[in-house]
C-alpha cells in the first residue's frame, strides 16, 4: 500500500497522574512528505511538544499511531534528530563535546571535522570550549541545534528552536535552516509561536486549538523563494494564520 | 576596590571571631586561678604541651599511624561505595536486593562493631581498618546510589534519542551526572571515616591519636587529650578542603569562575 513518509494516525494522549488527568492531544490526523516543512502553531499548553516527543518516538504512551516510512514508531532513533524546548546540553560537556556526544561510531577525526564544521554553522566560533552554563539562552539554544544536526538526521523535530533568539540571529538562522534543508533534503516538523516565522519558513502551517490541541486549520504555503517578509502575498498568508487565533 | 577589601577583611574577623572569644574567655578564667588543672589545663599548658609532643615526635609518630589507619579503610570503603553504589544505582534488581541490608547496618555505629570486630579479626591492624572501612563505606555508598538514582530524565531522553552505547550512556552522562553526589559521599565518607579512628583504636591499640588520648585520660593527663582532640579537628578539617579542592578541579562545569 502507498504511503507517506510521516503518517499520524488518530493520536490522542491524556496524562493522567493521581487522580488528575490532562488531556493534551485529542485526534490529531496529518501526514508529511519527505523534504517537506511544516510548522506547527498554536497556543500554549495545547500539546505541541507532546506531539514532537510522539513523532520523536520519546512517547510511545498513546492511543492511535505515528508510521515514518511505513514502520510504527515504538522508540527514538538517531535518524531522527531533536531540538527541544529547554536546550538541555550536558552541563559537564563543553560545547564542542555535546555537539560530539551525538555522533558514535564515528572516526576521530571525522568527528571532530563534522563538530567544527556545526558549531561553525549556528555561529558558536569561539565557544567550542565553553560551558553550557557560560553560554547565553540563545546561544545554549545554538548549540542544541548543532547537536541534533551533526549527525546529518533524515527528520529533524524542532521544538521552538529560536525562542530565546533575538530578531536578527533568529532571521539568520531561518535562513540557515533553509540552506541546510535544500542541501540535504532534511523533513522538518518545526513548532513555533511566532507566525512569520512559521510563514517565512513552512511549506505547510498546522494550527492547534487549546487543549485538547485538535488541528483546526491547515494551511498551505504557496509561496516562491526567496519569500519576501513584506510582499503582498506574505502578507495575506500572515493574515490567513492570524485569524485563527 | 577598597569596598571589596573591607568587605574580604569583615568576613575573615568573621571567621575568627568565635574562636577569639573562646581563646580570650579560656585564658581570662585560667589567669585567675577558677579552673582546675585537671578538668580544664590553662592555655598556656596545653601549649607547652604541644611543643613538647611535636618536639618529642609523639604527636607526629601517632598522627601518621592514625591517618595511614583511615585511608586503607577509606581506600576500600572508596573502590567499594563506589562500584557498589552505582551498580545498585543502575539496576532495579541490585537495589532491590540490597536496600533492606544496607537500611539496617547503616544504622549501626561502628564501636557496637568493636566485640564482633575483635572476634573476627583479632587485636591486629586488619580490625581497625574493618572499622573506619564500616564508618566511611555506607556514606559514600548511599551518597553514589542517590546520584545515580537522580538522573535527570531529561538528559536521558536526550541520550536516548541519539541511540548512545550502553557504556557511554554510563561513562559520559549517568556517573558526571553523580559527580556532585559522590564527592559528596567522598567527603562525608572520608570525615566519618576519620571520626572513627578513635573508635578504631580503641580495640587494644597501642598507637593512633585514639590511644594517644584514652591512654592520657588514664593518667589524668587533660592537656594531652586536649592536643589530641584538637589534633582530630585540625586534620579532619584539612582533610576536607583538600577534598573539596579537588571536587572543585574535577567539576568544573558546576562551580563559577
Ligand atoms: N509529563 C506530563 N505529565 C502531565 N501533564 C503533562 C506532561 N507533559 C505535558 N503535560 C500537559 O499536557 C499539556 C500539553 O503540554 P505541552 O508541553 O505539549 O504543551 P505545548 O503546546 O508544548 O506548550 P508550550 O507552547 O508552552 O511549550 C499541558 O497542559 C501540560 O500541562
Ligand atoms: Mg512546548
Amino acid at each position: 500500500m502507498e504511503h507517506k513518509y510521516i503518517e499520524i494516525k488518530g493520536l490522542s494522549k491524556i496524562f493522567t497522574r493521581k487522580k488528575e488527568s490532562v488531556h493534551a492531544l485529542e485526534n490529531i490526523d496529518f501526514s508529511v512528505d519527505r523534504g517537506e516543512l511544516v510548522c506547527i502553531l498554536g497556543p500554549s499548553g495545547c500539546g505541541k511538544s507532546t506531539l514532537l516527543r510522539a513523532i520523536c518516538g520519546l512517547d510511545t504512551e498513546h492511543s492511535g499511531d505515528v508510521f515514518i516510512d511505513g514502520r510504527k514508531v515504538i522508540k527514538p532513533e538517531k535518524t531522527r534528530g531533536m531540538v527541544f524546548q529547554e536546550h538541555r546540553l550536558f552541563p559537564w560537556l563543553t560545547v564542542e563535546e555535546n555537539v560530539a556526544f551525538a555522533l558514535n561510531g564515528v572516526d576521530k577525526d571525522t568527528k571532530a571535522e563534522l563538530v567544527q564544521q556545526h558549531i561553525d554553522l549556528v555561529g558558536l566560533t569561539g565557544f567550542e570550549k565553553s560551558y553550557p552554563r557560560q553560554l547565553s539562552g540563545g546561544m545554549a539554544q545554538r548549540a542544541g541545534i548543532a547537536r541534533a544536526l551533526v549527525n546529518d538526521p533524515e527528520l529533524l523535530l524542532l521544538d521552538e528552536p529560536f525562542g530565546a533568539l533575538d530578531t536578527f540571529t533568529k532571521m539568520a538562522m531561518q535562513k540557515e535552516l533553509k540552506q541546510i534543508r535544500k542541501k540535504s533534503n532534511t523533513t522538518m516538523i518545526m513548532v513555533t509561536h511566532d507566525i512569520d516565522e512559521a510563514v517565512f519558513l513552512a511549506d505547510r502551517i498546522i494550527v492547534m486549538s487549546p487543549r485538547p490541541g485538535s488541528i483546526v486549520k491547515v494551511i498551505d504555503v504557496d509561496l516562491a523563494e526567496p519569500r519576501d517578509r513584506n510582499s503582498y502575498e506574505f502578507l495575506e498568508i500572515r493574515k490567513e494564520v492570524f485569524n485563527e487565533f | 576596590m577598597t569596598g571589596y577589601t573591607a568587605k574580604k577583611a569583615g568576613y575573615a574577623i568573621e571567621y575568627i571571631a568565635l574562636i577569639a572569644v573562646v581563646l580570650i574567655v579560656w585564658c581570662v578564667m585560667a589567669g585567675r586561678g577558677t579552673l582546675n588543672e585537671i578538668i580544664m589545663p590553662a592555655p598556656s599548658k596545653v601549649l607547652d604541651t604541644v611543643t613538647e609532643l611535636i618536639g618529642s615526635g609523639v604527636l607526629w609518630t601517632n598522627l601518621v599511624i592514625s591517618v595511614v589507619r583511615v585511608l586503607k579503610g577509606y581506600f576500600i570503603a572508596v573502590v567499594l561505595g563506589v562500584s557498589l553504589g552505582i551498580l545498585i544505582g543502575l539496576s532495579k534488581h541490585a537495589e532491590r536486593l540490597s536496600v533492606l541490608i544496607i537500611q539496617i547496618i547503616k544504622p549501626i555505629p561502628p564501636i557496637a562493631w568493636i566485640p564482633l570486630v575483635i572476634l573476627w579479626f583479632g587485636i591486629g591492624e586488619s580490625g581497625k581498618v574493618f572499622l573506619i572501612f564500616l564508618g566511611s563505606f555506607f556514606n559514600i555508598l548511599i551518597n553514589v546510589h542517590d546520584g545515580i538514582k537522580q538522573a535527570d530524565e531529561k538528559y536521558i531522553e536526550v541520550s536516548k534519542s541519539m541511540e548512545t552505547p550502553f557504556f557511554k550512556h554510563i561513562f559520559r552522562l549517568i556517573i558526571p551526572g553523580a559527580a556532585p553526589n559522590i564527592f559528596t559521599g567522598l567527603r562525608i565518607g572520608l570525615s566519618s571515616g576519620w571520626m572513627c579512628v578513635v573508635a578504631a583504636e580503641l580495640v587494644s591499640s597501642t598507637t593512633g591519636l585514639g590511644y594517644m588520648i584514652m591512654n592520657a585520660r588514664q593518667f589524668g593527663q587533660t592537656d594531652v587529650v586536649i592536643v589530641g582532640m584538637l589534633t582530630i579537628g585540625i586534620i579532619g578539617k584539612l582533610m576536607d578542603s583538600l577534598l573539596r579542592a579537588v571536587e572543585k578541579r574535577a567539576i568544573k562545569w558546576n562551580w563559577s569562575e
